[in-house]
């Protein structure tokens, strides 16, 4: 679905994207993870064809990036970190008005806000709307039309515990349906979670790509830790594949003194720090 | 064509929201009233003069106040990855705000006792295109609405001064093709002469490639791509 081969791209004489090389297959959720300023939003606006004047070649559905015409947009949905509705019209009548710019219209509108549990609000004008409301609001605009593929930016950010699953089963949802997704995110849980393969972007080059298990699993050892009482409580951890040379853990388990033991991975996030020396959260 | 009329009756549906056609219904009314209040004699420069500095140059006044709406909303920023076409968009606005000049402007035509209401509408359609294209190139350009009234004084000038002075028939020689003249002159149902007609049409024309031009790169920058 893409293909990024040698992209360089500069906003002054500086290049901003430096030789990036990468592909997307259909059907794939891709996370672009990386601080502010990264290049994420730089990367995402050349794939949408809206920054032409880079070098190398992006390809994206069968054509070069910087050629396509507003046609393009036909099999494309975006959905913005940042709410782009008219305020003054009601959910529903957004819905309508974005739903006729495009030639298909393959997706009911009351279904969609069904899914996002908007069905009560869909006649309230936007700018009653909570943020979370908002953000649930812009991701089905993105999907009126049943584009091909989607660019989320930042899709959970702002959304209570119950609603950020909710968004998070959608876009699986979505990936069942044969979507190809472009996911741009801070949020390293949900990149894990939801990602079949992560670019870790700092100062506009990738540094690694991979799927989140892999990564993870290529990088750091799991470390299980335990407790027992000697003289009060006392821990002591090792590696998980060296549990079986951990005399002392032997001896505890033998005499039933354990008082608590549990297992823990390093985090994505631990990753992207190990690999980049920059942090997300 | 069809995602063009679609949001052509969007726009009318977003000027009836914002009270557009209110407005316009109480200002008709009003402009009728003072109409009626003078003599029949006054009557039709009168209404020449009403209506080319209001329904005619409505869409002038009024695409800032609608584009600096947009751009707040960041709907512009969502229009440049959309299959929406600057042209189209341009062209409804165009097409929507001169729906409700040309209403006003035959009804005030009437009432003011015009031959030549055909005229008169022609006249206003090709003035209002004219105000709204400048109106699109002004907004495109400003983020507040006090730049936009700053902006739009030159335009202002350069359209209703001369104008107005033709229809009192001082008119320099080098201002006899002037399309803002040209437009006065249909609006008062007086005819136009073909080179008049021809410039006016020359300049709709220009104005058209340059707004939609501008109106594609503000929806570019909205969206983030400024280089």
């Amino acid at each position: 679905m893409i293909q990024v081969k040698n992209l360089t791209f500069s906003y002054t004489k500086k290049p901003f994207i430096k030789d990036m090389n990468f592909s997307v297959n259909e059907g794939e959720i891709f996370g672009f993870l990386g601080p502010s300023g990264a290049g994420k939003s730089t990367l995402q606006k050349i794939l949408l064809g809206m920054l032409p004047g880079y070098r190398g070649s992006a390809i994206v559905g069968g054509m070069e990036c910087r050629e396509h015409g507003s046609e393009f947009y036909q099999s494309i949905g975006v959905d913005f970190e940042y709410s782009t509705m008219y305020e003054k019209l009601s959910a529903r009548e957004n819905l309508e008005f974005f739903s006729s710019l495009y030639d298909k219209r393959a997706r009911s509108i009351d279904e969609l806000l069904m899914a996002v549990g908007l069905e009560n609000d869909a006649d309230k004008r936007v700018s009653d709307f909570s943020k979370g409301m908002k953000s649930r609001l812009n991701f089905i605009k993105a999907l009126v039309h049943d584009p091909k593929l989607l660019f989320l930016d930042e899709p959970t950010s702002g959304l209570d515990p119950a609603n950020n699953r909710l968004m998070k089963d959608m876009i699986l949802e979505e990936k069942k349906r044969g979507k190809t997704i472009l996911l741009t995110t801070h949020n390293m849980q949900d990149a894990t979670e939801l990602c079949d393969r992560v670019a870790f972007i700092v100062g506009g080059q990738i540094y690694a790509m991979d799927s989140p298990h892999n990564l993870i699993m290529s990088k750091g050892a799991a470390v299980v830790t335990y407790t027992w009482i000697q003289n009060g409580e006392q821990t002591a951890s090792c590696e998980l594949e060296k549990m079986s040379e951990d005399k002392q853990l032997q001896e505890l388990i033998a005499k039933n003194q354990l008082q608590s033991i549990h297992s823990s991975e390093p985090t994505l996030n631990d990753i992207f720090m190990e690999i980049t020396g920059r942090t997300l959260v | 064509m069809r995602r063009w009329l679609n949001l052509f009756i969007w726009n009318m549906r977003f000027q009836a929201r914002y009270g557009f056609y209110l407005l316009y219904a109480f200002l008709t009314i009003f402009y009728t009233v003072v109409l009626f209040a003078l003599p029949i004699t006054w009557r039709g420069k009168t209404a020449a003069m009403l209506i080319f500095s209001d329904p005619a140059a409505m869409g002038l006044f009024f695409m800032g106040a609608i584009v600096l709406l947009e751009k707040s909303q960041r709907v512009t920023a969502f229009f440049a990855i959309t299959p929406l076409k600057a042209f189209e968009y341009v062209l409804s606005k165009v097409l929507s705000l001169n729906a409700i000049a040309l209403v006003v402007a035959g009804v005030l035509a009437y009432v003011s006792g015009s031959r030549q209401v055909f005229l008169v509408l022609v006249g206003t359609f090709l003035s209002g295109a004219i105000f709204t294209l400048f109106g699109v190139l002004v907004a495109t350009k400003i983020t507040s609405l006090n730049q936009f009234i700053l902006f739009t004084v030159p335009v202002e000038a350069a359209g209703f001064l001369p104008a107005i002075l033709h229809l009192f028939g001082i008119t320099p020689d080098y201002l006899k093709y002037y399309p803002a003249n040209a437009c006065m002159d249909l609006v008062s149902g007086r005819g136009v002469t073909f080179i008049g007609l021809l410039f006016t049409v020359a300049l709709i024309i220009f104005l058209f490639y340059f707004a939609c031009h501008e109106m594609l790169r503000m929806w570019q920058e909205q969206g983030g791509a400024k280089i």
